[in-house]
């Protein structure tokens, strides 16, 4: 018993200092293109027509990005060797975007039941295991979500806040719909990552949809195939009504890596 | 004639009579006759033991006959507590045969039933009240013979007549070992009669003391459901109608009580601490061994009666200590404890006759009792669900119901073992609280199993969508005891003198009620005993309330302790159900307040995300109860036979099959060895019987021989 | 390649009758064509031979169906051999090699859901893939006519589903845990048939992830397919996307170059590191050892930031292209990826050493989820839990690739078959992957990171690689446009799910948790 308990006093503590001051340390986060302007259209539109799941959309010699479908794939990067084009990379974690849904209240009072805790309850609905993994990772020793107030709970009585990471696989839309009705109010919806967003490269077809959006109504979307785990507690901290830290470093650079 | 006498033989009257109506009206009446002979005979009785307690006198003689003496029936006031008891049984009783007896019409014999039921009545009033040994024994005998036959009623069932055999065998050697006590104590009596004995009794020698207390002991024991001989209960309990169940272990098993108290409380009270502890010991591995084969049990009245043996045995704990204080010379506590003794089986009674009632009643509605196959009866069976729901709070001592009064007393009686001398006296208490309290655990696990599977949740079999209520007449059949229930746990303080009047004059030298219930109300007459201090001290939190509108004493039921320590516990489960109505109804009130503009949806329990939650999927009342069979493996010790793996082609299970076999600890430990050693002296006596004239022959010459030989030596 | 050689000829005048033709194809692995049932020859490779049984392989050709069984030799030097058996198109039914080779049930069962044909003599077939109470039967997705992007399909599901119980008993019923269960659990549905206490029997339904991928990479070029088989499952997005470049590779007869084997073999034992390191965690975090997850956690989110920062990805994402790496590294950036590595290594060791001495811990491993070597053999298992059976076979050693022949190397070697030893397991072989890192990343050879590979070639060819979990396996068809026409994937996950009931049965509820864990299967990697 001594062992464990100087085992952890040896290990220290090794919180991030996130929201109230930036994440500095490599490999937290990655990035995700941004929209950038090309020289010609003719380049702009072989950049946009690289992208497998669709997410650039060029429009003269700029090319604009949907982050709801990017995975990630580097593909439109700049490639070593080559002359350092390609898209442009944004030098910080994944942007959550809020839902504005017609009708839906969109006030932070509305979360004032969220502000000091929040229940999440985690439904994996066909994910590939990464945005899983981030979410595992909220609360280790360097994220450590509780000590914001977020929790993980298994059962959807108890929780705040159903966060669904997968592009919903035909064989989960019942339990997802089951876990969403079982939920009291108020009651909110958070997408994780692209497939949940968008479907990414499984969707859609006879058994995968096209995200959480179709059967749900999504109040925050993270993208990122996965998103890190900043970005998640980012889109955690906006769904609670706190404050949330400006986006680090909203400069961009060229090279993503 | 007192008006007791009269209504006494009006008692015996009525009973004829129904017994009568049975033989001459067609069949299909017999449940409304017993219905409606039976009720008004236990309220006769009722009134009869009421007024035996509160000063008339019943004195009666039969018959007398010039060489046996005159056949007498005195009603005692120790009589006329067990006379209302079963009063309070048979009068429900009765009632729900009207309904339930009806499902025998056509298959068996109803009026047996109507004759058998008269007649058991008769019997049992005739046992409790006589104090003639002749007609004791009589009436005795003739209650086994009755119950018997009940027992046996569906004889064309194998399970039914096995048990009855069983039982008869069981209480013949229990009658034999009462018989041959009663022989004992009455050699120098004057008379056959109770007072004849009482008088010679107290010039036994020690080896017949003990010879008595033994075989009253264990003889009447059998009858009460006291470990050894009590392998016949589960048997016989399940097998009999519900109606006769209940009176079963309502009344019969009191009789065995009623026959210890009688004469190791009465006619010859032990003088040392040693008979106390093997009664209190009995008892404690009595309560032990039922419910935990209650707990494991899945077979809604087999589980029924191994818990009435848990309570007989924590009746005989009660006694058992009271002997040991008695004979160590602390009357108080012996008071005490034989009250709580008496108010425990009294609590028995009322509440078991509602759960087999209502265990009945749901057989009768499904055709099942196996907790297994039951679930969500709450929803098509609401009534009975609430009564049966009463019944498991008494019997699992949750207050406010009655079950909780009677072992707290018990407890706090058992906890003043301080006072006593002796250090083994002192172990063999504590080892017997610790043996209660772990019952009491069990006991709460094995209800929790047979509520919460039997009546919640969703049904495992779709049978159990088909039960509906039975009639209007059984549902007040199931809630007159189920109102006794509470009523006898909210007003501890009016129970508590009742009892007393039944013991004092007869078993206990001092009344319990002077330590039990301190007379706060202002206008009873020993208030103004009280230290002024110690009055005030309970005023303030309202001891003194109800004292203009209320009789009696006042509402606390205390322990009070000697004089360094005046009072050990105090508590008042009149106050207490007050309290809790109106917190009750105050936090109700507070909640549709405060969400009264809040909507409210209803939602289906989650399962995980399933299309369909399958009962199969759901618990058993076996795998509820599964983690305590494997806790006392050692002693339940089950054959498991290995299990059978079927397969398919090899690798592909089709089918695991798991047989589970128990053998009950007292057959295992005494029953079998004992029946398999008579059997080998028997087959060893049968070899005599060969069949051949040679041997006969050569018998009678050796017989002859022998008897020469005697002679020859003798003259 | 002598132990080929005997094989053949051993086949040749042993089996001659059930065999049509033996002949080779160009990937080295022997093709053994049969006539009518081939249980009996696959029995004999995995009895007789000690061929592991790989896979099954359906494919829907215009006139003909082809069913291929995979095996490959246990130890080195034996290759690969695929059983094929040929069909009209009209026939529907074929033998079943399950009651023999018993590591075929759930390829037969997934071939019934996928192609609706059937197998005699399988006594469980239905219900696997599409779940009955939402398909029902009739739907046979990965048939050429069926449209895989079509939304809306036909289907009879069936309102009156009732799982197949086999245990009979007093009391006994099947306790139901999911789809959705847990904290933070990938869904999967488990009915345990129990009387209470123990679990008697476990039958996990599993697809609630059915992405159909198999379906999906069928007609896509193969960039595109390469996406699909790294995706499918991410935390092994490394060694699945190489185990389909390493088919690719091989059907266009590419020689990858020594620099990327290297940087390859430095991945995908960096993945194992990561995988070995979560599972860990998941086992400490099972037995709610809190101090000694939060180690693990620890040493998790350093390798995943260690990996972000060294390739821009936290998961290695988008690393694999056919012919080596989509990208190069510098030789320092190399060195201090081995020195930081070599701080995780000691802290990975004091993990091991505080667990190994705590008794309530252990207590809960030890012979808890028993797998016995005979068990781990009939089913088929791999990776490390067989290893922790005793059953040590690993692709690495037996049938090495991008250059694993030039490292040192060690099996570790545990029979207990209980949860310590696949403990131990893992911490063994978390171990070793960092010293293969270090040999892979001393002394680098230069040169470049991809070789050109063309991509419409036609041909198949099988890619394999030793994932976290186990031998990963993708054979691969590709037509003359160099688009996929057959991927199968027989991930590690599939196999060891089908042997994970052994494990569970015969203990108790509270263990159930934790013998999931020790097994550290991905339900992800099973679905596809």
């Amino acid at each position: 018993m001594t062992g464990l308990f100087v085992r952890g006093v040896l290990n220290g503590i090794r919180t991030t200092r996130f929201p109230r001051g930036p994440e500095g340390e490599l490999g937290t986060f990655c990035g995700l293109p941004v929209a950038t302007r090309f020289g010609t259209s003719a380049e702009a539109e072989r950049f946009a027509r690289l992208c497998p799941t669709g997410a650039l959309t060029a429009g003269g010699e700029r090319v604009e990005v949907d982050v709801r479908k990017c995975i990630a794939c580097h593909r439109c990067a700049p490639q070593p060797g080559q002359q350092g084009s390609g898209m442009r990379w944004a030098d910080g974690y994944e942007r959550p975007l809020k839902v504005q849904r017609p009708g839906a209240p969109a006030a932070a009072s509305s979360r004032k039941p969220f502000r000091r805790s929040l229940n999440i309850l985690v439904v994996d609905a066909g994910d590939c295991g990464a945005c899983l993994n981030e979410v595992r990772q909220l609360n280790n020793p360097y994220y450590n979500m509780h000590r914001l107030g977020f929790f993980i709970t298994p059962t959807p009585r108890n929780a705040d806040l159903l966060l669904v990471v997968g592009p919903v696989t035909d064989a989960m839309r019942h339990p997802l719909l089951a876990a969403w009705e079982a939920m009291p109010e108020p009651k909110g919806v958070a997408a994780v990552g692209a497939c949940a967003l968008s479907g990414s490269v499984f969707g859609p077809s006879f058994t995968c949809g096209t995200g959480v959006c179709d059967i749900l109504p999504v109040d925050i979307e993270v993208p990122g195939s996965p998103p890190s785990p900043l970005a998640i507690l980012h889109a955690l901290l906006l769904l609670a009504g706190r404050p949330v830290p400006a986006m680090q470093g909203d400069g961009e650079t060229n090279d993503p890596r | 004639m007192t008006l007791a006498e009269e209504l006494f033989i009006a008692f015996f009257v009525v009973l004829a009579a129904g017994a009568l109506f049975t033989l001459i009206l067609p069949r299909r009446h017999v449940p409304a006759l017993i219905a409606v002979f039976g009720a008004t005979a236990a309220a006769l009785l009722l009134a009869v033991g009421g007024l035996v307690l509160f000063g008339q006198g019943v004195d009666l003689t039969l018959w007398s006959l010039p060489w046996l003496g005159s056949l007498h029936v005195t009603i005692d006031s120790l009589s006329a507590l067990f006379l209302i008891v079963a009063a309070l049984v048979f009068l429900p009783v009765s009632i729900f045969s009207a309904g339930y007896a009806r499902r025998y019409d056509q298959t068996y014999s109803l009026a047996a039933m109507g004759l058998q039921y008269h007649a058991l009545f008769a019997s049992i009033a005739l046992l409790i009240s006589t104090d003639s040994v002749i007609l004791f024994l009589l009436a005795w005998e003739s209650m086994t013979i009755l119950c018997y036959l009940l027992v046996a009623f569906e004889h064309e069932r194998e399970q039914a007549r096995s048990a009855a055999y069983l039982f008869l065998v069981m209480a013949e050697l229990g009658t034999a070992a009462v018989a041959v006590a009663f022989i004992l104590l009455s050699r120098a009596a004057p008379s056959l009669d109770f007072a004849g004995i009482r008088v010679s009794a107290l010039q036994l020698g020690a080896g017949a003391r003990w010879a008595v207390f033994l075989l009253s002991f264990f003889g009447f024991g059998v009858k009460a459901g006291l470990v050894p001989l009590n392998t016949w209960l589960p048997r016989a309990h399940p097998a009999a109608p519900a109606n006769v169940s209940a009176i079963l272990s309502s009344v019969v098993l009191n009789m065995g009580v009623y026959g210890i108290l009688r004469i190791n409380a009465d006619l010859l009270p032990p003088g040392t601490v040693l008979p106390g502890i093997i009664a209190m010991g009995i008892g404690v591995i009595s309560a032990l061994v039922g419910i935990l084969y209650a707990t494991t049990s899945n077979d809604l009245k087999t589980m029924l009666a191994h818990s009435s043996i848990e309570n007989i045995g924590i009746v005989a704990t009660g006694f058992g200590a009271a002997f040991i204080f008695r004979a160590s010379g602390v009357p108080a506590l012996a008071a005490i404890l034989l009250v709580a003794a008496l108010y425990h089986m009294t609590n028995h009674s009322i509440y078991k006759s509602l759960l087999f009632m209502a265990a009945g009643s749901i057989d009768d509605s499904i055709g099942t009792r196996d907790l297994d196959r039951l679930g969500g009866l709450a929803k098509w069976m609401p009534v009975t669900s609430v009564f049966f729901l009463v019944g498991a709070l008494s019997i699992s001592a949750i207050p406010p119901f009655n079950g909780f009064v009677s072992e707290w007393l018990t407890f706090q009686g058992l906890l003043r073992a301080a006072e006593l001398a002796g250090r083994a006296v002192k172990i063999a208490f504590v080892l017997a609280g610790v043996g209660l309290a772990l019952t009491a655990a069990l006991a709460i696990t094995c209800f929790i199993k047979a509520v919460g599977m039997g009546f919640l949740g969703t049904p495992r079999t779709p049978g159990v969508r088909k039960a509906r209520e039975r009639t209007a007449l059984t549902v007040f059949s199931l809630g007159l005891p189920a109102v006794l229930c509470l009523a006898l746990g909210i007003l501890p303080t009016y129970v508590l003198p009742i009892l007393d009047r039944a013991a004092v004059p007869v078993v206990s030298q001092m009344p319990a009620t002077d330590q039990l219930v301190p007379p706060f109300f202002s206008g009873s007459p020993a208030h103004n005993e009280l230290p002024s201090g110690f009055v005030a001290e309970f005023h303030d939190i309202g001891a003194q309330t109800g004292q203009s509108i209320l009789p009696g004493r006042g509402l606390v039921l205390m322990h009070r302790g000697g004089s360094d320590q005046h009072v050990v516990f105090a508590m008042s489960p009149s106050y207490s159900i007050l309290l809790l109505v109106i917190l009750l109804g105050a936090t109700y009130f507070v909640v549709r307040v405060a969400t009264r503009k809040r909507s409210v949806r209803r939602a289906a329990r989650w399962d995980g995300g399933l299309h369909r939650l399958l009962p199969e999927m759901t618990y058993t009342a076996t795998g509820f109860s599964n983690p305590v069979r494997v806790i006392f493996r050692a002693i339940l010790q089950p054959r498991v036979t290995p299990d059978v793996h079927e397969t398919v082609a090899t690798h592909f299970r089709s089918a695991i099959r798991r047989e589970y076999d128990e053998v009950h600890l007292m057959n295992r430990i005494l029953i079998d060895p004992v029946a398999a050693a008579a059997r080998w002296i028997s087959d060893l006596l049968a070899r005599i019987h060969n069949g051949r004239i040679n041997s006969y022959a050569g018998y009678m010459l050796l017989t002859l021989a022998v008897f020469v030989l005697v002679a020859w030596v003798t003259s | 390649m002598s132990v080929q050689s005997t094989l053949l000829e051993d086949i040749a005048s042993l089996w001659s009758d059930a065999t049509l033709s033996i002949g080779q194809e160009t990937d080295g692995r022997i093709r053994i064509d049969v006539r009518g049932d081939p249980t009996g020859l696959c029995e004999w490779l995995v009895k007789d031979r000690s061929f592991r049984f790989g896979g099954m392989a359906v494919r829907e050709e215009t006139d003909r169906w082809q069913l291929g069984y995979l095996f490959y030799s246990h130890d080195h030097g034996g290759g690969w051999v695929e059983i094929t058996l040929r069909a009209p198109r009209e026939q529907t039914s074929f033998p079943s090699i399950s009651s023999r080779v018993h590591a075929a049930d759930w390829q037969e069962r997934e071939a019934e859901d996928h192609f609706g044909i059937h197998f005699t003599g399988h006594p469980r077939l239905g219900d696997f893939v599409l779940h009955d109470e939402e398909w029902g039967e009739g739907v046979a997705p990965m048939r050429r006519d069926f449209d895989g992007l079509r939304t809306q399909v036909e289907r009879h599901p069936d309102p009156d589903w009732h799982p197949r119980r086999i245990l009979h008993t007093q009391g006994s019923f099947a306790m139901t845990v999911g789809p959705i269960h847990g904290g933070i659990a990938e869904p999967a549905h488990f009915l345990l048939e129990t009387v209470g206490e123990d679990v008697v029997r476990a039958y996990p339904r599993l697809f609630f992830k059915y992405r159909a991928v198999e379906k999906m990479a069928e007609g896509k070029p193969v960039l595109d397919a390469l996406l699909l088989a790294e995706r499918f499952n991410a935390t092994q997005a490394f060694a699945h996307s190489f185990a389909f470049c390493h088919a690719v590779e091989k059907i266009a007869g590419a020689e990858v170059p020594p620099r990327a084997q290297a940087l390859r073999v430095a991945f995908l034992e960096l993945e194992r590191l990561r995988s070995h390191v979560g599972a860990i965690r998941g086992i400490c975090g099972s037995t709610a050892l809190a101090v000694a997850e939060s180690h693990a956690a620890i040493l998790e989110e350093q390798l995943l930031r260690l990996s972000g920062s060294f390739c821009g990805h936290r998961y290695l994402f988008a690393l694999n292209t056919p012919g080596g790496l989509s990208r190069d590294f510098t030789d320092e950036a190399c060195r201090s990826l081995v020195d930081r590595l070599g701080g995780l290594d000691i802290s990975l060791g004091d993990l091991d050493k505080t667990l190994s001495r705590s008794s309530s811990f252990l207590d809960r491993l030890e012979e808890v989820g028993m797998v016995t070597h005979q068990q781990s053999l009939d089913h088929g298992l791999v990776g490390p839990v067989a290893r922790a059976s005793g059953l040590v076979c690993d692709l690495r050693a037996a049938h090495p690739y991008s250059g694993y022949e030039r490292y040192h190397m060690e099996i570790p070697e545990e029979s207990d078959g209980d949860g310590y030893a696949r403990l131990r397991v893992l911490f063994f072989e978390a171990q070793q992957s960092v010293r293969l890192i270090r040999q892979a990343m001393t002394g680098l050879p230069g040169g470049s990171v991809k070789a050109d590979v063309p991509l419409s070639a036609r041909g198949s060819a099988v890619g394999w690689v030793e994932a976290a979990c186990g031998a990963s396996i993708q054979w691969l068809w590709l037509d003359r446009q160099g688009r996929v026409e057959r991927l199968r994937i027989i991930p590690p996950s599939f196999v060891n799910w089908h042997g994970f009931h052994l494990a569970a049965e015969g203990f108790a509820f509270q263990d159930f948790p934790i013998i999931l864990a020790t097994f550290a299967l991905s339900v992800a990697e099973n679905d596809r």
